[in-house]
């Protein structure tokens, strides 16, 4: 290989200009970045993808770049690019982690578009939780309430009936864990939850168990309670379903979700977001869907709209526009049928999604139990600290199972460090 | 000396057996790819595929920009090669036949520079971008690649240059060329092979880098590298192996086939950035 | 040109001359620009008390506070046994492949430019892509490795590769030794070569025997490439950072949480970039001593 000097400084050159040529160029398109982890999702991706269609064909010239960033990553990555000075303009949080960045100013607030736009809020679903320091910052875009879902097949099998209880539903998974080929491997599994990732998604996991145990991360004054006995129990339900492999582990939450709905899996916990998934799966026809065994089920707000404060009056005016598409009563009422879940808008027509979707009032119904027992995802008192704080418990919950530690020294060592968390 | 035949067999046996082991990772991706998704959720796993899927790779560039993923991995490589190789050469020239006052504790500094954890430059690197309204940008991985290839390119060009008998400047001098233009006329051309070695090690650290990607273009899909791009393959919703397989091994592709054709030169870089 | 205006001696040891200043400059200018300053913007960042790196605002107070906080949490000493640990292993488990196979592939034989190529060529696989590789390989639930360990009956159940602390440990040192070998393998064949077949001729004579060729004239030729190549790779495995951050983000417990992983964690997902800085410095101080050392190892180096 003979390279001359002359060929190779010109090449180094060329190399150089069509860089500084190529940067320029993209810097000239309007466009309004949109990162979402729902991108890709059954149901839901598809109802995002009719609002930007609706959007670009109101506003021509005008793109939404759509990115995907994954869930397990999602706080850590928006984070970055706010801290960057350069958010996306379309601000689309899970509902538990918005509050850090309101709380750094980074969120617009919303009231003047509300006023001039004339959204009526009230009766929205969960909009109060977007309300940071007396402000809408946000539009509350789902509240929800978990179903159960089973794989009757498999249930039958066995001779189990639909758990009604915590003591039935882990009787059941025990007896649903099995290797059903011989080769010494489980391959079919009595539950189903993600056990690697996110703090925020494991936590939601966890709180299926500590919630139907009677405990509380924090009390309405925002007091950690985590060193109680329903705390205790709770915890001691999860190991024991972690521990014991009652569910597969390792997995992402959309990988527990196709197990299920392949029919590997028995019994589910899961939002509405879960029948989407089930309906394109292989054992679509063996599962039925119910009222949780547990009480009060989980649920609470889900995910929010929002717009990033550090952007140029014309984006933001477009970014409004994107709101006011995805919140009108025609997308709204799409919402309820396209990604099969309850809409926050009370203006929603759901006559549709109950024929799409025959356990819609079962979504309705969840919603409501969870809503009247104040429960929510996001632990009152801890809301900037939430990232931190379910780092910490994913962490502790961990050690618990890893190490086989006894539940109560792990509530003791989580309310410690939480304690600590909220006073920082 | 002759080996005798049992002597031979096990010589064979155990190198056909050592290779097996050590490609069978990449033998595995390959599997991974052609196989259909639901098959690769099923135990004991099938060593070849009843019906490989070839079209996975026509499938995986409609669904995914992966050449767009590569031209952007091309991009910021040729950027910071380039803007290396320029300053390398002169700074790599000027050690090896100069003594100049401070030299040595530059090059001290050179050798710990190519030592530092991008972890730790990512950091401040951030906040200059920010405030430059660099990040998203091309120009902030380049820079930042800059960044890791500089101590490489100047040492090695160094070594380089030191092997290079001084006597062929001082006959271009002795015949009026400028020292300037003995560098040019002269070493560059002889070097050619030890230049190329150089930057083709450069092309292979700036093609290696995730961690000044993830952390400055995320935000930016159409300027995302390859890197970039498998590793949020990876983290989706759900794992497709057999996707992200695929992309993988076009993404690998390009930088396997510059080891195949060029390992020679490769190697040699390799063994110039040595004491050798 | 004329060449006196230019004489210069290049042959003389104290050669000194102008040109010498002017070509480095640009190098110097630019090393200045983009690793000196954000170094120096590190080392400022480590003694105030920052969570997100402004550079247009004021600077905090000056305060010790990051340091006091690092040498007394458990999770530094974590990390910094961690990184020592995952050194010992990946470095002394890459330099015993690595010599195997360049010995192996030193043979004469058929095919072996091909076996050569085989053996060095993980070398050329992406680390990024290498961890999607053997992500998939130690799946828990559906990977290879579960199923070869349970057929060959060392495992009678399965592991769950990340998230059981050793287990990942483990996973996380596989991968980064089939990424590591190859480069020992290449840098001591290029050893391997340079030594005059002389030597072992005259070593038949006297009647060696091929192990004691391997231990009194293979190994001791080869001790100076081995000895550079060791530290390289043991530099390797101290700055990387995508294998272990995609492979495990640093978890489980902590468990391939290297100084590295470290430094990024508290920057990038705490957002406490003074604190991280601090991290980085002793990363910092780390390669300082150890870029001595070398030098003072070989000295021809420079």
């Amino acid at each position: 290989m003979k390279i001359s000097t002359r060929s190779m400084l010109l090449g180094g050159l060329t190399a150089l200009a069509l860089t500084s040529a190529a940067l320029p160029a993209l810097a000239q398109q309007k466009t309004l970045k949109f990162v979402s982890w729902q991108k890709d999702e059954r149901g839901v991706g598809d109802w995002w993808a009719s609002v930007i269609k609706e959007f670009e064909t109101k506003n021509p010239g005008v793109k939404v770049e759509w990115t995907k960033v994954e869930r397990g990553a999602y706080a850590d990555t928006m984070t970055t690019l706010f801290a960057g000075g350069k958010p996306p303009e379309i601000v689309h949080l899970a509902s538990f982690e918005f509050q850090k960045f309101a709380d750094q100013g980074w969120l617009e607030d919303l009231s003047p578009y509300i006023r001039t736009a004339g959204l009526n809020l009230d009766g929205w679903a969960g909009q109060d939780a977007c309300q940071w320091k007396g402000k809408p910052v946000c539009i509350m875009m789902l509240y929800f309430g978990n179903i159960f879902a089973y794989n009757e097949e498999m249930l039958k099998k066995e001779g189990i009936a639909p758990p009604k209880t915590w003591a039935d539903y882990v009787a059941a998974a025990r007896k649903l864990t099995k290797d059903t080929n011989g080769d010494g491997i489980p391959d079919q599994f009595g539950t189903g939850h993600e056990t690697k990732g996110g703090g925020g998604q494991y936590l939601s996991e966890l709180m299926n168990y500590t919630l139907d145990a009677g405990g509380r991360w924090t009390d309405s004054n925002g007091k950690v309670t985590i060193n109680t006995p329903q705390m205790v129990e709770g915890l001691s339900r999860w190991k024991d379903v972690v521990k014991n492999s009652l569910t597969p582990r390792d997995l992402s939450a959309g990988e527990t979700r196709q197990m299920f709905a392949d029919g590997r899996i028995a019994m589910k916990l899961d939002g509405p977001w879960l029948y989407p998934i089930i309906r394109r799966g292989k054992a679509k026809d063996q599962i039925k869907i119910a009222v949780p065994p547990f009480n009060p089920p989980l649920g609470g707000s889900s995910n929010i709209l929002g717009m990033a404060s550090e952007i140029p009056a014309e984006s933001k005016k477009l970014v409004w526009d994107f709101i006011a598409i995805a919140t009108s009563d025609k997308f709204q009422t799409d919402y309820a049928t396209l990604a099969a879940s309850t809409p926050p808008s009370p203006r929603a027509k759901t006559d549709g999604a109950k024929a799409a979707t025959p356990h819609f009032d079962l979504l309705v119904q969840t919603a409501q139990a969870a809503s009247k027992a104040g429960v929510d995802r996001i632990p009152k008192g801890l809301e900037i600290q939430y990232n931190e704080f379910a780092k910490m418990i994913m962490e502790e919950s961990q050690r618990m199972i890893i190490q086989d530690l006894d539940p109560k020294v792990v509530a003791a060592t989580m309310q410690a460090r939480a304690e600590a968390i909220q006073k920082q | 000396m002759k080996q005798s035949l049992p002597a031979r067999l096990v010589l064979y046996a155990s190198v056909i057996l050592t290779c097996a082991i050590l490609v069978f990772p990449i033998y595995w991706l390959v599997i991974t790819a052609l196989s259909q998704p639901d098959q690769l959720r099923q135990l004991p796993p099938k060593f070849w595929p009843d019906e490989p899927r070839w079209g996975v790779f026509a499938k995986i560039l409609a669904e995914r920009p992966i050449f767009l993923w590569l031209g952007n991995s091309a991009l910021a490589a040729l950027g910071a090669v380039s803007i290396s190789m320029v300053v390398s050469v002169l700074a790599g020239y000027s050690l090896s036949r100069f003594r100049v006052r401070g030299g040595e504790s530059l090059g001290l500094f050179i050798l710990t520079a190519k030592m530092l954890p991008a972890t730790l430059l990512v950091i401040p690197l951030f906040g200059i971008f920010r405030m430059t309204g660099l990040i998203g940008s091309m120009w902030s991985i380049i820079l930042a690649h800059a960044t890791l290839i500089i101590p490489f390119t100047t040492w090695m060009l160094k070594g380089y240059f030191d092997t290079i008998p001084r006597e062929l400047e001082q006959a271009a001098m002795v015949d009026g060329c400028s020292p300037l233009g003995a560098l040019f006329r002269v070493i560059l051309p002889v070097s050619a092979p030890g230049l190329a070695a150089t930057a083709l090690y450069g092309f292979v650290l700036s093609w290696s880098d995730y961690a000044y990607a993830r952390t400055f273009l995320t935000n930016v899909q159409d300027n995302w590298t390859a890197n970039l791009g498998i590793t949020t393959m990876k983290g989706e919703y759900i794992s497709n192996w057999s996707d992200i397989s695929a992309a993988s091994i076009l993404v690998a592709l390009p930088i396997l086939a510059v080891y195949l054709f060029l390992e020679r030169y490769l190697v040699g870089g390799l063994t110039a950035g040595s004491d050798k | 040109m004329a060449g006196g205006r230019f004489s210069l001696d290049l042959a003389r040891p104290s050669r000194q001359h102008w040109l010498g200043y002017v070509l480095l400059t640009p190098a110097v200018l630019l090393i200045a620009a983009i690793i000196v300053y954000p170094l120096f913007v590190s080392i400022d960042l480590s003694f105030q008390n920052v969570g997100i790196a402004r550079l247009d605002q004021p600077r905090r107070p000056f305060t010790l506070a990051n340091y006091e906080r690092l040498f007394s949490s458990p999770d530094f000493w974590n990390a910094c046994w961690v990184t020592l640990k995952l050194i010992l292993v990946v470095t002394s488990a890459c330099c015993v492949l690595g010599l195997a196979t360049a010995l192996l592939v030193n043979n004469r034989f058929r095919g072996r430019s091909v076996a050569r190529l085989l053996v060095a060529m993980p070398w050329a696989v992406p680390e990024v892509i290498a961890v999607v590789i053997f992500a998939w390989i130690f799946d828990s639930s559906f990977g290879l490795m579960n199923w070869v360990f349970l057929s060959l009956g060392f495992i009678d159940r399965t592991i769950n590769w990340f998230s059981d602390p050793d287990a990942a440990f483990a996973v996380v040192a596989t991968t980064m030794i089939w990424k590591g070998y190859p480069f020992v393998s290449i840098m001591s064949l290029a050893g391997l070569q340079s030594i005059p077949e002389d030597y072992y001729s005259a070593a038949r004579v006297d009647g060696a025997n091929a192990l004691q060729r391997l231990r009194f004239i293979t190994l001791p030729s080869l001790m100076p490439v081995i000895g550079v190549t060791t530290v390289l790779v043991m530099l390797w495995i101290f700055r990387d950072f995508s294998i272990i951050y995609v492979l495990t983000g640093g978890g489980p417990l902590k468990a391939t949480q290297t100084l590295s992983i470290m430094t990024y964690e508290q920057a990038f997902s705490f957002f406490r970039m003074g604190y991280a800085s601090a991290v980085g410095v002793v990363t910092l101080v780390i390669c300082v001593v150890a870029a001595k050392l070398t030098m003072r190892r070989a000295p021809d180096t420079l």
